[in-house]
C-alpha cells in the first residue's frame, strides 16, 4: 500500500515537473514563432511593459483599431524587475517600455536600448524640451519622455496648525505623528540633505550621516510610511500632512479641493518617465508607430489626464481640461535652478543612505 | 535509510525516490548553496557581485542598526508568539472537547477565512482600525473618545495582525494534540485525588506539550518573516528583518548583504527549532515532520 502510494506520488511529481518543463518549452517556442511571423507580415503585434495602468483602455484599443498592431500590455512592480527581465531577453521580447530615468540610464549603459531613429517620428517636436536632454540621455538619443512630476507636501490646513512652506517645516513638533512620507530613501533622506543645503546627489558619506542625524529628529512626526494611495490616508484624515509624488498630488486635490499643495522652497526633486526600444526589439516598428501615436496632442491630453502626471507634450498643454491643468503642467518657475533629479551614486554613498534609511525608520517604530 | 536485506527492492525504493531527491536538489539545496555563497562576495558597484571574497557582509550586520532589527524582530515575533499562545491553546484544548459535529463546524469556521488571501484579510483590518473607521465611531459612539484615536499605523495594530494571522496554526497543532489524548488517564488524576488544577498540569499540559510546541514553531518562526504585516499595519515603521532583507534586494541592490542578512536568520530560527527539541526532548512535531 505504501509503496503503491509512493509511485503514485512520484508520477504525480515527475508529471509536474514535466509540465513544468513542457511549458516553458512551447512558450519560448510560441515567442520565437510570433517574432518570426511578425517580422514576415510587417509587425503586427506590440509588446510593451510597463507599470499596471499607464494608458487609458481606449488609448489601446484606438490604436488597436487604427495600425491593426495587437498590444500585448505586459507590466512590472519595480524598475529594477523591468531591468532584471530585460537583461535577461538580452534586449529582445519587448518592443517598447516606459521606466523610471535612473534606471534607463543604467538600462542604456548595459548596451539594452537601442538608438532612436527620429525621422520615422512625425511627432518628435511636440515632445517639451524641458524634460529633454537629462542626465540619462544627454542627447535625446534613446528616449521620449511620458509624463513627469515632483516631490510636493500636500497638507490639510484645517488640521495643520502650522504653515508649511519648504521641507524644514516638516520638522515642527506641531506636526507630531501626523506626517506620511512616500518609502523612497533617496527622496526621504534628500529631504534633510535639502534643508542642510546640499545635493539629493552628494557622494560625501560624512554629509548622508549629517542627514542621517537630522532626519532622526524628524522621527516623531511620521505616522506612515507609504509608496501606494498615500492621498487615501491624507484624505481620511489619517495624517494632515504628506510627502507625495505628482499622481497621488492630482488625485488627492481632486478628491478634496481644500487640501494646500507645496513645492518645497529648498528645492524641488524632479522624476521623469520614458519609452525607450529595446535593442533587440520584435518589432521596432510597432514600436515608432505607437510612440508617434502617443506623441498626438489629442492622445496625450487623454493618457495625462488619466495618469495625473505632468503632461510631456507641450503640443497637449492647451488641450488639457481646466479642472486638470493646475495639477498637469509643471509650475511656473520652475528650472535648473530649484529642481535636481535623484541619479544613481556610488554604493558606498548608497550604502550609507540605506543605513539612515534603517536608522529612520527603526526610530519611527519606537 | 537503514539498510535492509531487500537488496532487491532497493532498486525500485530508489527509483521511486529520485524525482524528489532530484526537485529538492534544485528547489531547496541549489538555491540555498547560491544563496550563502552570495553572501561572501562583494558587490560590484552599482549592480550586481564581483567574485572577490569577502567577510564585510557579515560584520555589516554588526553594526547597531542591524542588531537592533534584529532584536525587533525577536521582541515582535516574542510578544505575538505569547498571545497566540494565551488565546490559542485553550481555543484548541476546548475545541478537542466539542462533540464530533461541534468540531467539524469549528474546524469548518477556521478553516474558511484561509480561502481569501491573507493580504485581503490584512486589509480588513485597515478598514476596522483607520480614522473614523468602524473601532473609532463605536469607542466615541459610546463616549470613550471625542477624536479619532490613531489605532491604525501603530506597535498594537501589527501584533494584532501577526496574532490574526498565525492563530490558525496554533489552535489546530493544540486540537490535534490534545484529541488524540487520552481521556481517562486525566480522569484517573482525579479520581487518585488530584485537584483540577493539578491534573491539568501534570497530565494534560505534558500530553498536549508536543502540539503546543510545534504550535509555537509554525507561529514564532513565521512571525520573524511576515514583514508585509508590519508593512501594511505598521505604516513601514517596524523594521523586521523580513523588510530588511526586501530594502536591501530591491531598492538598495545589495544582493550580496540581502544574502548574508538571510542565511543568519536561517540560522537563527534553525537554532530556535534545536533549542525548542532539547527543551522539550520532544522528537516528533505535531503537524513537522
Amino acid at each position: 500500500m505504501k509503496k503503491a502510494i509512493s509511485l503514485v506520488l512520484a508520477a504525480a511529481l515527475c508529471a509536474g515537473v514535466l509540465a513544468g518543463c513542457g511549458q516553458s518549452q512551447s512558450s519560448s517556442a510560441a515567442g520565437t514563432s510570433s517574432g518570426s511571423q511578425a517580422a514576415a507580415d510587417g509587425s503586427k503585434e506590440l509588446n510593451l511593459f510597463t507599470w499596471v495602468g499607464m494608458f487609458p483602455d481606449e488609448v489601446i484599443s484606438d490604436f488597436e483599431a487604427e495600425t491593426g498592431i495587437k498590444v500585448n500590455y505586459s507590466n512590472f512592480d519595480t524598475d529594477e524587475t523591468m531591468l532584471q527581465k530585460l537583461s535577461q531577453a538580452k534586449g529582445g521580447d519587448y518592443d517598447l517600455v516606459i521606466a523610471d530615468d535612473y534606471i534607463i540610464e543604467t538600462a542604456i549603459a548595459q548596451g539594452l536600448v537601442a538608438e532612436l531613429d527620429t525621422s520615422k517620428l512625425e511627432n518628435w517636436g511636440n515632445i517639451n524640451p524641458v524634460y529633454q536632454g537629462q542626465f540619462y540621455d544627454p542627447e535625446n538619443a534613446y528616449t521620449v519622455p511620458y509624463g513627469a512630476g515632483v516631490q510636493t507636501i500636500v497638507y490639510n490646513p484645517a488640521v495643520v496648525d502650522v504653515e508649511i512652506k519648504g521641507y524644514a517645516d516638516l520638522w515642527n513638533a506641531a506636526l507630531e505623528d501626523n506626517l506620511a512620507v512616500i518609502g523612497n530613501y533617496r527622496v526621504i533622506n534628500g529631504m534633510a540633505l535639502k534643508v542642510m543645503g546640499e545635493s539629493y546627489n552628494t557622494e560625501d558619506t560624512a554629509t548622508i550621516q549629517a542627514a542621517g542625524q537630522k532626519l532622526l529628529e524628524l522621527a516623531p512626526n511620521i505616522r506612515l510610511i507609504k509608496d501606494d494611495n498615500t492621498q487615501d490616508d491624507l484624505i481620511s484624515g489619517e495624517v494632515g500632512a504628506a510627502v507625495m509624488y505628482t499622481s497621488q498630488v492630482t488625485m488627492a486635490k481632486l478628491a478634496d479641493p481644500s487640501l494646500e499643495v507645496v513645492f518645497p522652497e529648498e528645492g524641488i526633486g524632479l522624476g521623469i518617465m520614458a519609452q525607450f526600444i529595446p535593442s533587440n526589439a520584435p518589432h521596432a516598428d510597432a514600436a515608432y508607430a505607437f510612440i508617434d501615436y502617443i506623441l498626438r496632442p489629442e492622445v496625450s491630453k487623454a493618457c495625462f489626464e488619466y495618469m495625473g502626471y505632468y503632461c510631456t507634450n507641450q503640443a497637449a498643454d492647451e488641450l488639457i481640461a481646466d479642472e486638470y491643468k493646475e495639477f498637469l503642467t509643471l509650475p511656473e518657475g520652475f528650472d535648473d535652478d530649484n529642481t535636481e533629479m535623484i541619479q544613481p551614486i556610488s554604493a558606498e554613498a548608497e550604502e550609507a543612505h540605506v543605513q539612515v534609511w534603517t536608522e529612520f525608520k527603526n526610530a519611527c517604530g519606537q | 535509510m537503514k539498510t535492509t536485506p531487500q537488496k532487491a527492492k532497493n532498486r525500485g525504493y530508489w527509483l521511486t525516490l529520485l524525482p524528489l531527491y532530484i526537485f529538492t536538489l534544485i528547489f531547496v539545496a541549489g538555491p540555498l548553496v547560491y544563496m550563502v555563497v552570495l553572501s561572501f562576495l562583494k558587490r560590484a558597484e552599482g549592480w550586481g557581485v564581483t567574485n572577490q571574497f569577502t567577510l564585510s557582509n557579515y560584520t555589516q550586520i554588526l553594526q547597531p542598526v542591524y542588531l537592533a532589527t534584529f532584536a525587533d524582530s525577536l521582541k515582535l515575533a516574542l510578544i505575538s508568539t505569547a498571545l497566540i499562545v494565551l488565546v490559542g491553546y485553550p481555543f484548541g484544548y476546548f475545541m478537542a472537547r466539542l462533540s464530533p459535529k461541534g468540531k467539524q463546524r469549528m474546524t469548518l469556521a477556521l478553516m474558511v477565512p484561509f480561502w481569501t488571501n491573507s493580504l485581503i484579510r490584512l486589509y480588513g483590518w485597515i478598514i476596522i482600525l483607520r480614522a473614523n473607521g468602524p473601532l473609532d465611531q463605536l469607542v466615541m459612539a459610546l463616549g470613550l473618545s471625542d477624536k479619532p484615536l490613531k489605532l491604525l499605523y501603530t506597535y498594537p495594530a501589527v501584533v494584532v495582525g501577526m496574532v490574526y494571522a498565525l492563530l490558525q496554526f496554533m489552535i489546530f497543532s493544540v486540537y490535534s494534540s490534545a484529541e488524540k489524548m487520552d481521556w481517562s488517564l486525566v480522569e484517573a488524576a482525579r479520581d487518585l485525588g488530584a485537584s483540577p488544577a493539578r491534573a491539568f498540569f501534570t497530565v494534560t499540559l505534558k500530553l498536549t506539550l508536543p502540539g503546543l510546541l510545534s504550535g509555537v514553531i509554525l507561529t514564532f518562526i513565521p512571525s520573524m518573516g511576515l514583514f508585509f504585516i508590519a508593512d501594511i499595519l505598521g505604516g513601514n515603521k517596524v523594521v523586521l528583518v523580513g523588510s530588511l532583507i526586501q530594502d536591501q534586494l530591491i531598492k538598495a541592490h545589495n544582493t550580496p548583504f540581502a544574502a548574508a542578512l538571510s542565511v543568519v536568520l536561517m540560522l537563527m530560527t534553525t537554532l530556535m527549532i534545536a533549542l525548542y527539541r532539547k527543551i522539550s526532548g520532544v522528537k516528533d512535531l505535531e503537524g513537522l515532520v
